[in-house]
């Protein structure tokens, strides 16, 4: 009789990240800490200590010992399913793996299920399942023609043909949330910083792809990677400015590793850039703005890439600003709910997330609830409209453009 | 009652059974331990990637945490030493989270591992007696010499145990959460805490005897060796207990973690 094929396979999953799930000393930290659990109404599935438990016992049904001796134990594709919509349902904010006792690298985890259960068929979630085909056909997730890249950009705007900075847009603040590109373009100019930009050559970042587990299918990840870095290289830069949280995380790291080498330019966030700015007294600020603010690190920016202090250094120069911190800040930031695929697969689920945390805004009573992320912004904005308080959302870069007189519509 | 791991010539059979069941438990142990690193061996080398084959390699699973042992971080790597000292002897992780579970299993791993590392210095010295090497003291004195440090670390241990099973029963978000999984591991070092200080108690008569007959001393010594040599060495790759391993190999692997 021919032996049973295991239930599940290995692809995607390193060697070390099935150690990982034996790793895992249970102590329910991550289940503390994890935003989508909290929001779901703590469904036992979604706490991250319970996938781990799941897919290690698929593990060892399909390769442990008594697996070696008998024969796999069969998982029931139903059981496969379920884990699917917990792993999905996850924003990859990465709070699991800064709580973690046994130093787990969560993100990268859920991130590998998520591409092993898709190679097999299963998964991703809902819409989400739509975005390799888009994204591989348009070049960004809005179907938007290419050619419109820079229809935004205002007459006021100067963009060089060619400079030392390109200021890489991201399909978001390009095409729906302007106020960010008008304000980083707008903020750059007066600063005196020449910048380019890639036009219609700017390619989606890949993030959404890679985020919900499908960076395989037909290679559009890796390609949107190579196109950017050939089209940045082309531009002459050597420094790329990111006002997007998921596209300098996409670029910061998961290019290097698509690409297989190291990126010939720097990666830096437009916080960073600002600070760096500040410290040498390049900003002379032109209005002050008397408000009291707090700052939600995006997960992105914060805990997977460690930029915490960049934007706080900003906000807390800007004339007028009462700065204020969330109880849950920097490491131990509440994900906004958006990221991971979640805000297109699961929207209920983010908007309930994002309610937590313009909750925790609100407690702090602060006027503007500022980040660095125009998916924060985005989701931010729907948790406060649902919750109908009084609260204003505004990127740290839009502030920027305030204090020094400038428009952001 | 003068015996040491049985090596007096009326608990020679003692002697001869410690050795059989240690030999048994090392060969349980590695069997496990292969199948472990081979089911870890099983996936991919990088990221992104497709298995080779569908049987899993030892070797491969080596490689590859090597690897990434040795890959250059970009955000959240620590040098390899911190990691060593901080991580994973001071457990700085767990202190961050909770002063008082950091302090539980501070106990339990200090208590254990010391332990365990003078039981086998105290099986060394008689072994080296053994096959006819001089000491400078016998086995006997030596035994004395590690009673102090037996017991200092024996109390570390049984309250780590104590302040473990205490919370496991009375805290009801960990008893909730807590599955046999958990509950074996709980189990097996609360038995060889205890039947150690049983064990020895019987044989000076202090209190942990309970006044047992010191004739039941060998017994007693046997029971509490082969329970601690299946829980500490054969049932380490089948159970929760693997995670003395590969906890520090994923900490190792992830530079410290975030």
């Amino acid at each position: 009789m021919a032996k049973k094929a295991p239930s599940i396979d290995t692809k995607n999953l390193t060697a070390v990240q099935l150690m990982e799930l034996d790793s895992c000393t249970r102590c329910g930290e991550c289940v503390k800490w994890c935003p989508t659990y909290a929001a779901s109404g703590q469904k036992p599935g979604l706490a991250p200590r319970d996938k781990i438990l799941r897919w290690r016992q698929f593990m060892n049904k399909s390769y442990g010992i008594k697996a070696k001796l008998f024969g796999p134990t069969e998982i029931p594709q139903s059981e496969l399913e379920e884990f699917k919509d917990d792993v999905h349902g996850c924003t990859t904010c990465g709070i699991c793996a800064t709580v973690c006792e046994s130093g787990i690298n969560t993100v990268e985890l859920w991130e590998a299920m998520r591409a092993n259960l898709v190679k097999k068929g299963i998964g991703p979630y809902g819409k989400q399942n739509m975005f390799p085909k888009v994204i591989g056909q348009y070049h960004n997730p809005y179907m938007k023609d290419q050619k419109d890249r820079l229809n935004w950009v205002p007459p006021d705007v100067k963009i060089e043909d060619k400079a030392d900075i390109v200021y890489f847009t991201g399909c978001t603040a390009g095409y729906n949330q302007l106020a960010l590109a008008f304000a980083t373009s707008r903020v750059l100019n007066k600063l005196g910083i020449k910048f380019t930009m890639l036009g219609e050559d700017e390619w989606c970042c890949g993030s959404a792809l890679i985020r919900t587990g499908q960076a395989h299918i037909d290679d559009v990840p890796r390609q949107l990677a190579k196109h950017n870095v050939e089209a940045i290289k082309k531009k002459g830069a050597t420094k790329v400015l990111y006002a997007c949280a998921g596209c300098f995380r996409a670029s910061k790291v998961d290019w290097p590793r698509l690409l297989g080498e190291e990126l010939p330019f720097e990666v830096i966030h437009v916080s960073e850039f600002l600070a760096g700015l500040i410290k040498e007294g390049k900003i002379k600020w032109v209005k002050p703005i008397n408000k009291t603010v707090t700052y939600h690190d995006p997960c992105h920016l914060g805990r997977h890439v460690g930029v915490f202090d960049a934007p706080r250094y900003v906000l807390s120069h800007i004339p007028g600003v009462k700065f204020v911190e969330m109880e849950r800040a920097k490491e131990f930031q509440r994900c906004c709910g958006a990221g991971g695929g979640v805000k297109a697969g699961i929207p209920d689920l983010a908007l309930g997330i994002a309610e937590s945390r313009v909750k925790d805004a609100t407690a702090t009573n602060a006027d503007i609830l500022s980040s660095c992320c125009p998916f924060c912004k985005r989701n931010l904005s729907d948790g406060r409209d649902s919750l109908k308080v009084d609260i204003v959302v505004e990127d740290v870069i839009e502030m920027v453009a305030e204090a020094l007189g400038l428009e952001t519509k | 009652m003068a015996y040491f791991s049985g090596l007096s010539e009326t608990l020679r059979l003692t002697f001869v059974q410690i050795m059989i069941f240690s030999a048994i438990a090392i060969v349980i142990f590695l069997y496990g331990m292969i199948g472990n690193l081979q089911k870890w061996g099983a996936g991919v080398t990088g990221y992104g990637l497709e298995p080779k084959n569908g049987k899993g390699s030892a070797i491969r699973f080596l490689k590859t945490w090597w690897a990434q042992v040795n890959e250059e971080s970009h955000i959240h790597g620590k040098p390899i030493l911190e990691v060593l000292i901080l991580d994973i002897l001071f457990q700085r992780r767990i202190l961050k989270r909770s002063p008082l579970r950091w302090f539980m299993h501070l106990c339990i791993f200090g208590g254990w591992m010391t332990l365990f590392a003078l039981s086998g210095l105290m099986f060394a010295v008689e072994m080296t007696e053994k096959i006819g090497i001089e000491l400078p003291f016998t086995p006997a004195e030596f035994r004395e010499w590690l009673a102090i440090p037996n017991y200092i670390f024996g109390y570390i241990l049984l309250i780590g145990v104590i302040i473990a099973v205490i919370r496991r029963l009375f805290i009801s978000e960990v008893r909730q959460a807590t599955i046999m999984y958990d509950w074996i591991l709980l189990a097996g070092v609360f038995i060889i805490t205890i039947s150690g200080f049983i064990a020895d108690g019987i044989r000076t008569g202090f209190i942990w005897g309970f006044g047992l007959d010191p004739s039941t001393a060998p017994p007693a010594a046997l029971f509490h060796s082969i329970i601690s040599l299946l829980f500490c060495i054969a049932y380490v790759p089948y159970s929760k207990y693997i995670h003395v391993i590969a906890t520090p190999l994923a900490i190792l692997a992830n530079k410290g973690g975030e």
